[in-house]
């Protein structure tokens, strides 16, 4: 064939069919776009919305928080990311940015308060265990303010009582803490219901009070008659009573302790207020001693070393503790040309009991009908000093020292006359102790401290220190390894991530030309239903029209 | 008009010479009505929505996390440049400026020389440096490998996937995404750029 026939035939030919198609039919295209764009659209505001208030929360350190992983939880449940962290301009402290979720906007308040959970061994044993394989995490403990706030300090420890914890705190004064701290438990009847939250100087310095939390529902057992006392460590006491080791459980050996308990009788008394305050006794004996009563004043002189008695020591009569020493003073007897030492002492007659009270009426119901009841106090012992009432400085605890005034009466002595109603302290007079009774008590002594089983006490504590040993081996052992090789795992999956793209000859990267043909392939097809929805797009609600008939089309066939 | 082109119909084979197509106007077979040949400001408009889709879609994926880990309660979150920041810091620095190159400023790069040719042409006019980009482009467009790093991906996700609780992010779907839209848009072809721009010129 020649080019002439390839011209001529060419001119025969037909000329395709020319149309221009509605301008909105161009517009389609433009979907994409505005889908994409729609959908980032709704990316942002979701974000937007979603966004709760950022805080900033001050640490000491930063240990175990994570800018991105660390996560803020309440009850469990996640509400805030740290975002960052930096290191405030005079490196005392660190801040920790938190931006917080939308539904914990509510706890960005002022009494809010934050800790970093991690494993921790205090007071109330080992806590946070968890964290050892989930990293470290803020504990929020939400406040009850409606008034909001962004920065915060963090505290060091996690509090000792949350805010949604139910129960009632109290007041305790002491003249000083003992061996108790924030943390120590309260017991009830040897239960722990409760534990120390706080303590403060007080601002004259003589005391202390001492904040302790007592959980519902045991915080309705303390009442006005309730008694609180220091159950801490091992009470040993050496008194005329012998020597008596009293704790609480172990833990309060450890740990030191408070114990509360209605005093002894049928009134269980009126259930305290919140923040009530309360004397916190130095011991079981003598928070639940009866009441005192009335109170009467002696003297006595003593020619003789009065060493280990201190103010504060126990006055005795027959056994029972009716008083302490008030005072120890120095005098000089000119007559005897000798020093003396004077003891006030302040003793509670009403702690006789029975006995007592019935001396008592004897002397107002016969002599003075209308007498004034310290005086009557005061006849009663007037009374028994000259029957032969004497007091004796004897030896309480051999160990260290102390002493006790005790009052014996003695058949031998000599009556003895004294004032029956003075201003004055009453007069007692005095004798030595026989070596017998010192002798006695020694040997007392040390059978009892005999019976204290610090045997077991030492048993019991290596035992609790070996199973704590154990378990930190146990995680040390166990969990350590358990952790490195998931690592070593995900390391791997990575690495072979890594070489099945990286190598040439890699499967992945000779499939790739084939997928990408695919995709080439798919997008040719694609545009060609562009194209033909562009030209139908009533299609996409009619169906695909049926070929017309090429013989109707085209005249020249 | 001695050699004027031809043009077979896709759909039925009818043989047209070509005729010169005024604005919008689309060439169609007589026969059965398919379409043969348009005016290409069209495939402007096509190649510019694509172009800008692709370039909202591109700033999704790399702003949101491509894949969230969780092992043991421990979660973590991969974005884009998360996962180069990490290869670079565990030492093949080598990798991690290849992968930052090929699915980020390759791409970056094929998508903004789009949008710097398309729309002044759209216009019947001719950019500036309309050569130099052009060259540009068809080199940029081989070293685009956003479905490289898609399929990497996914490898990783399914491999992971049994060690981890492995949750796709909205960023692996807009890679998924994106990965449609650049292949689409390295299917045009670029020399009828350079026809439309010639035409331009005239
Ligand atoms: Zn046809």
């Amino acid at each position: 064939m020649t080019e002439q026939d390839d011209i001529s035939r060419d001119a025969e030919l037909p000329e395709p069919e020319l149309a221009t198609p509605g301008r909105w039919s161009v517009s389609l295209v433009w979907l994409v776009p505005l889908v994409a764009a729609l959908v980032g659209l709704v990316l942002v505001v979701r974000a937007y919305l979603q966004a709760g208030p950022s805080i900033t929360i001050t640490f000491d350190t930063a240990e175990g928080i994570e800018p991105g992983k660390t996560e803020v939880k309440y009850k469990d449940v996640v509400v805030g990311k740290v975002s960052s962290a930096e290191l405030e301009a005079n490196h005392e402290f660190v801040i920790v940015h938190v931006d917080l979720s939308k539904e914990a906007a509510s706890l960005a308040v002022e009494d809010s308060r934050f800790w970093v959970v991690r494993p921790r061994v205090d007071m109330g044993g080992v806590s946070g265990l968890g964290t050892l394989l989930s990293g470290a995490y803020i504990g929020v403990d939400v406040g009850q303010s409606d008034k909001a706030r962004t920065e915060f300090e963090g505290l060091e420890v996690p509090p000792a009582v949350t805010n949604d914890q139910q129960g009632k705190r109290f007041q305790l004064r002491s003249s000083d803490l003992g061996s108790l701290d924030i943390g120590s438990p309260v017991y009830y009847r040897r239960i722990p219901v409760g534990r120390v939250v706080g303590f403060d100087l007080n601002p004259d310095g003589r005391n202390v009070t001492i904040q302790v939390f007592v959980d519902h529902p045991y915080d309705r057992f303390v009442t006005n008659r309730s008694r609180f006392w220091n159950a801490s460590g091992v009470d040993v006491s050496v008194s005329t009573g012998g020597v008596r080791v009293n704790t609480q459980s172990l833990a309060t050996v450890l740990v030191g302790g408070v114990a509360f308990q209605s005093l002894p009788g049928d009134d269980p008394g009126e259930m305290a207020d919140m923040d009530a305050a309360f004397p916190l006794f130095s011991d079981q004996n003598s928070a639940l001693a009866p009441p005192d009563g009335d109170q009467l004043k002696l003297r006595m002189r003593f020619f003789q070393s009065v060493r280990g008695l201190a103010v504060g020591a126990p006055v005795d009569f027959q056994g029972i503790e009716i008083g302490t020493v008030s005072g120890i003073e120095l005098e000089y007897d000119r007559d005897k040309k000798q020093f003396a030492a004077l003891i006030d002492a302040t003793v509670y007659p009403q702690r006789l009991g029975r006995a007592y009270r019935g001396l008592r009426d004897g002397v107002v119901d016969h002599d003075h009908g209308d007498e004034q009841p310290i005086n009557a106090d005061r006849q009663v012992f007037t009374d028994m000093v000259n029957q032969g009432l004497r007091a004796q400085m004897r030896t309480g605890n051999l160990i260290s020292g102390q002493l006790y005034i005790a009052l014996a009466f003695e058949a031998k002595a000599k009556p003895m006359m004294v004032a029956a109603d003075d201003g004055q302290p009453l007069e007692v007079p005095t004798s030595l102790a026989s070596f017998d009774q010192i002798q006695q008590q020694v040997a007392d002594i040390v059978d009892r401290l005999d019976e204290i089983p610090f045997r077991d006490i030492g048993r019991d504590l290596s035992d609790t220190v070996r199973s704590a040993r154990d378990l930190l081996r146990q995680i040390d052992g166990e969990v350590t390894p358990e952790l490195r090789r998931l690592l070593e795992d995900v390391r791997a999956t990575v690495n072979a991530a890594n070489q099945s793209l990286a190598q040439p000859d890699a499967p992945l990267q000779q499939n790739l030309t084939e997928t990408l043909d695919e995709l080439d392939r798919a997008a040719r097809s694609m545009r060609s239903l562009t194209d033909y929805l562009q030209r139908h797009p009533e299609s996409l609600i009619r169906g695909k029209a049926n070929d017309p008939d090429p013989t109707d089309n085209f005249p020249n066939e | 008009m001695a050699t004027q082109p031809l043009c077979v119909c896709e759909h039925c084979d009818a043989v047209y010479r070509r005729r010169a197509l005024a604005r919008r106007e689309i060439a169609r077979c007589l026969r059965c009505g398919a379409e043969l040949y348009r005016d290409q400001r069209y495939d402007l408009n096509a190649m510019l929505a694509l172009t800008l889709a692709a370039l909202i879609v591109f700033v999704i994926a790399n702003v949101y996390p491509i894949v969230r880990i969780e092992v043991q309660g421990v979660a973590s979150e991969a974005t884009l440049w998360g996962a180069i920041m990490a290869t670079w810091n565990s030492g093949v620095g080598v990798v991690a400026a290849l992968a930052a190159a090929t699915v980020f400023f390759f791409p970056l790069g094929q998508i903004a020389l789009f949008l710097h040719v398309l729309p002044a042409l759209r216009r019947g006019r001719v950019p500036v440096h309309f050569s130099d980009a052009m060259h540009a482009l068809r080199l940029v467009q081989p070293w685009s490998m956003v479905e490289v790093f898609l399929l990497g991906a996914l490898v990783s996700v399914v491999k992971l996937a049994g060690l981890a609780e492995v949750i796709p992010g909205i960023g692996l779907w807009a890679f998924g995404i994106l990965t449609l839209l650049l292949t689409t848009l390295t299917g045009f072809d670029l020399r009828r750029l350079w026809e439309i721009a010639d035409g331009a010129r005239r």
